[in-house]
């Protein structure tokens, strides 16, 4: 292992004016020749963190903790010698913006203050090196004596990179180096800054919040929330299996990481960091009593990984593991599933895919406990599931069928179809049962009044009966859903509202759902894991995009 | 320069010359009353026909509209015409008066300006400190009192009581000087109260101006590339934001130029300064219409000049106005 060139140990950063806690404990290293990303939505400390690295939040902040450069501590420094550490060792790309560089001093007059002042160059040595600077970033040295309004957002982009390398430091942070620019010169500025790392060797500590910068500079990933580091792992790595809840927030919320998916962003407002509760609590799906209780420390969870959760990151809701169930049809024996090994995530959308006969509603309903496996077992949240151990119960697992027509009786009023599992496990009093029945009424957008209540079910329409069935589902309060083409006998409209209803739901209380479905446009659309089945056999799993990307041809087929 | 910028500077020139014309014809009484008035008396010694036959000779007994045209012809020309109450050619009134007039304007100016900004820089570096505090609510107060009172107070405590600066004039007359350095010293003491009479007020403006300008420069984000870069923190104060800081103030000494001379005109008829002030409250008081307009005139042709000229050095110390 290398030597680590910058090592940042247990920082924290508290702004006076508003005491408000920027970093928070904050630990990570940088080695030699290395690029680490840093990611987190805006304010979650990025760029407070570059800052205070340069040593320019002193006047403003308190900092704790240390920052060590090699082997000096740079938070000790004296102002008057961290001046000289300053740019000559560790420079700063900094954030895009007009006044990042001073309106009324030309270009070249501004890289070239720099060389003098930390190469001791004269002006004409200055000169002729700022010219080569600007070769280097591929700008014309004519622009050297423009200022700085006169440029587009790229070129000036171009000048920071350049001003930053004027005095060859060991050290390059780059605070978000693309923002605000297009495609195209995103694309140039990466593959620049890249080519000049492999000539120059420095170190870059990468800070963005776009995954396709991140993940096409860096192969290690910090992410950043509230001021504390969540996740730690390789880049590709963290990108494609998160394992902390706001990573995989981030990661979902990023259309360029999931181009077909719907864009949900994490719910909430980011509150400020404590000592003694996860700073991501009110914002968590997964959050039990104990995160209430105590900062999650950073956790070695697997090789490479580490995560700063209570729950030692995102848990596994259910799991059903080499699941075998073979129908005997008269005289033939008809492999429905053979050890299928299935996991469901605790907050997301697992859509389980595959053409009709494939076994997928078998599977469906033995993870839910209607059927017995022949072989295998099913546990949720670490629990074993046998026969209605878990649908018997609010907080537990619902599923819906597919054909709301034969799923609900037809005889029976709205409101005894929907309050009917309350009325199984008795749970509270009438009063409280037809409150409940309401709300999930209302929560699948169908009318709650007692007119509508008392409506025998052959009245409504199919729609009316998919939403009724989910209502019943509902009023449970299930941690998760199974819902099994709950959408195939509905109209692109109504199809469309529902799970779109479903999706709010998950956001709004955070329950899990493994969608059961062989519409593959739909599956992008909605999940964020994939499982594909095949004749009875799981023939590939994972995020949507890889499945889609790698098993085109037999999911299509 | 831009044209529409040269159709500006037009219009508000002939809007002055206008206004310079009729504004004297406003106001009650005419110059032959007060021509013909001895000191201390009150009735005319003049007879009607006198008065008629010097208006015909000014012109006056024309029509106001071909007095106007008269007057911008010869304007034309560059002839400001004759003061009617001292007899001799108004230009040449001016150009003897007016540079007594220009050095108290832009001693007061060079002092109020260089001394505002450097007090404003170093107040915005000591940003809510007690001396920056101190600074600031002294200067507020400091700068409202009015010029004209503070002469009088000045010319009761330091001339008339302590008797350190002569009590009016703009040179001792009569004095025998034997050399330059002398005479150069004894038009310097009798400026000296008209000076710093006119300077507080205009301090004042600078240091607040300069204290707010630094302010905004320093808080941003190119102060912060600055001290990334490790520079040093004079060149970040001077170079970076003092330069930011300047164009404001600039434009600030040339426009405040105006108000400087308003003041100039009320300290000269204190201390009785032998200036362009002093000047036009004698053509006022003789209803001497040529000479007002002749100083009116002046008097807005250099403000003019002076925005102008405000214009360019902005463009010059501002690469981002459009040129």
């Amino acid at each position: 292992m290398k030597y680590p060139l910058l090592k940042v140990e247990k920082l924290s950063v508290c702004y006076k004016n508003t005491d408000a806690l920027a970093v928070h404990n904050l630990s990570f290293a940088l080695r030699e020749r290395e690029s680490v990303g840093l990611i987190g939505e805006s304010g979650s400390g990025k760029s407070s963190l570059a800052l205070t690295i340069m040593g320019l939040l002193r006047s403003s902040a308190e900092v704790h903790g240390s920052i060590r450069l090699k082997n000096v501590e740079l938070t000790c420094l004296p102002e008057q010698e961290l001046e000289n550490y300053r740019w000559s060792k560790i420079a700063l790309v900094f954030q895009n913006s007009l006044e990042v560089l001073n309106p009324v001093m030309t270009i070249g007059e501004q890289i070239a203050e720099c060389i003098r002042r930390h190469l001791g160059l004269n002006n004409l040595q200055a000169k002729k090196k700022t010219t080569e600077l600007l070769l280097m970033t591929g700008l014309d040295p004519l622009w050297a004596k423009a200022y700085p309004h006169q440029l587009s957002g790229g070129m000036r982009q171009k000048v920071l990179i350049a001003m930053a390398l004027s005095c060859d430091p060991e050290v390059l942070l780059v605070d978000e180096p693309t923002m605000a620019l297009d495609a195209a010169n995103k694309d140039e500025i990466i593959k620049l800054l890249l080519s000049l790392q492999k000539e120059k060797g420095f170190s870059m500590l990468v800070i963005s919040h776009e995954f396709p910068v991140i993940s096409a500079m860096t192969s290690r990933l910090l992410v950043i929330y509230s001021g504390n580091v969540v996740e730690e792992g390789n880049t590709q790595e963290v990108i494609n299996n998160p394992m902390h809840p706001y990573t995989r927030g981030l990661v979902y919320a990023s259309p360029a990481v999931n181009p077909y998916r719907d864009m949900w962003g994490i719910p909430g407002e980011a509150t400020m960091p404590s000592e003694n509760q996860c700073s991501f609590l009110n914002r968590c799906s997964q959050r039990i009593d104990r995160c209430a209780c105590e900062l999650p420390v950073l956790q070695t969870v697997c090789e490479d990984r580490r995560v700063a959760c209570t729950r030692g990151g995102i848990v596994t809701l259910l799991k059903g593991s080499s699941l075998c169930k073979c129908f005997h049809v008269r005289f033939r024996e008809i492999m429905a599933c053979s050890s299928c090994d299935i996991e469901v995530k605790a907050g997301e959308v697992t859509a389980l895919i595959g053409e009709s006969g494939s076994g997928k509603t078998t599977i469906a309903k033995i993870l839910a406990g209607i059927l017995h496996a022949d072989r295998g077992e099913v546990f949720f949240q670490d629990r074993k599931v046998s026969g209605n151990s878990e649908t018997s119960k609010r907080g537990g697992v619902q599923i819906v069928f597919q054909d709301a027509l034969s799923a609900t009786n037809e005889h029976f009023s709205i409101e005894e179809i929907v309050r009917e599992p309350l009325d199984i496990i008795k749970w509270g009093t009438k009063n409280e049962r037809l409150k409940i029945v309401k709300e999930a009424l209302k929560n699948v957008q169908l009318p709650s009044d007692d007119l509508f209540l008392r409506r025998r079910a052959y009245t409504l329409s199919g729609g009316q009966r998919q939403r009724t069935a989910i209502a019943r589902a509902l009023v449970m309060t299930p941690k998760l859903l199974i819902a099994d083409e709950i959408s195939a006998m509905l109209d692109p409209s109504t199809a469309a509202n529902l799970l779109r209803l479903l999706k709010g739901l998950q956001i709004a209380q955070g329950f899990t759902m493994l969608y059961i479905t062989h519409d593959l446009a739909l599956a992008q659309k909605i999940s964020d894991k994939v499982y594909v089945m095949s004749k009875g056999k799981i023939i590939g799993h994972g995020p949507v995009r890889n499945v889609f990307r790698e098993n085109r041809s037999i999911c299509l087929g | 320069m831009k044209s529409y910028a040269k159709k500006h500077y037009l219009l508000v020139l002939l809007a002055v010359i206008t206004i310079n014309f009729f504004l004297p014809r406003l106001m009650p009484g005419d110059p032959f009353l007060y021509l013909s008035v001895e000191e201390g008396e009150v009735a005319a010694a003049f007879s009607e026909e006198q008065i008629a036959q010097y208006k015909a000779y000014y012109g006056m007994d024309k029509p106001l509209y071909m007095q106007f045209y008269d007057y911008i012809l010869k304007l034309l020309q560059g002839d400001l015409g004759y003061s009617i109450y001292y007899n001799t050619s108004v230009l040449e009134m001016i150009l003897l008066r007016i540079p007594w007039t220009i050095f108290i304007v832009l001693c007061a100016l060079f002092l109020s300006s260089f001394f505002g900004t450097l007090l404003g820089a170093i107040s915005a570096r000591l940003r809510e400190k007690p001396a920056d505090k101190f600074m600031y609510l002294f200067m507020v107060v400091f700068s409202e009192i009015p010029s004209f009172l503070l002469g009088i107070v000045f010319l009761f405590v330091l001339a008339a009581k302590l008797k350190w600066f002569p009590l009016s004039g703009g040179i001792t007359i009569f004095a025998p000087h034997t050399s330059m350095l002398s005479y150069m010293g004894d038009l310097l003491h009798h400026a000296a109260l008209p000076i710093i009479t006119l300077t507080p007020a205009g301090l004042g403006n600078f240091y607040i101006l300069a204290r707010n300008s630094m302010l905004t420069v320093l808080s941003k984000d190119y102060i912060n590339t600055a001290k990334a870069k490790g520079l040093k923190k004079w060149q970040i104060l001077y170079k970076h934001a003092l330069r930011n800081a300047l164009p404001p103030i600039i434009a600030r000494i040339f426009l405040s130029l105006g108000s400087l001379f308003g003041g100039a005109v009320l300290i000269e008829n204190v201390f009785a300064y032998p200036g362009v002030g002093k000047l036009m409250r004698e053509a006022v008081l003789k209803r001497d219409y040529v000479l007002i307009q002749g100083i009116f005139l002046t008097v807005a042709v250099t403000m003019l000049l002076m925005n102008w000229l405000a214009d360019v050095i902005y463009k010059k110390l501002d690469p981002r106005v459009f040129r």
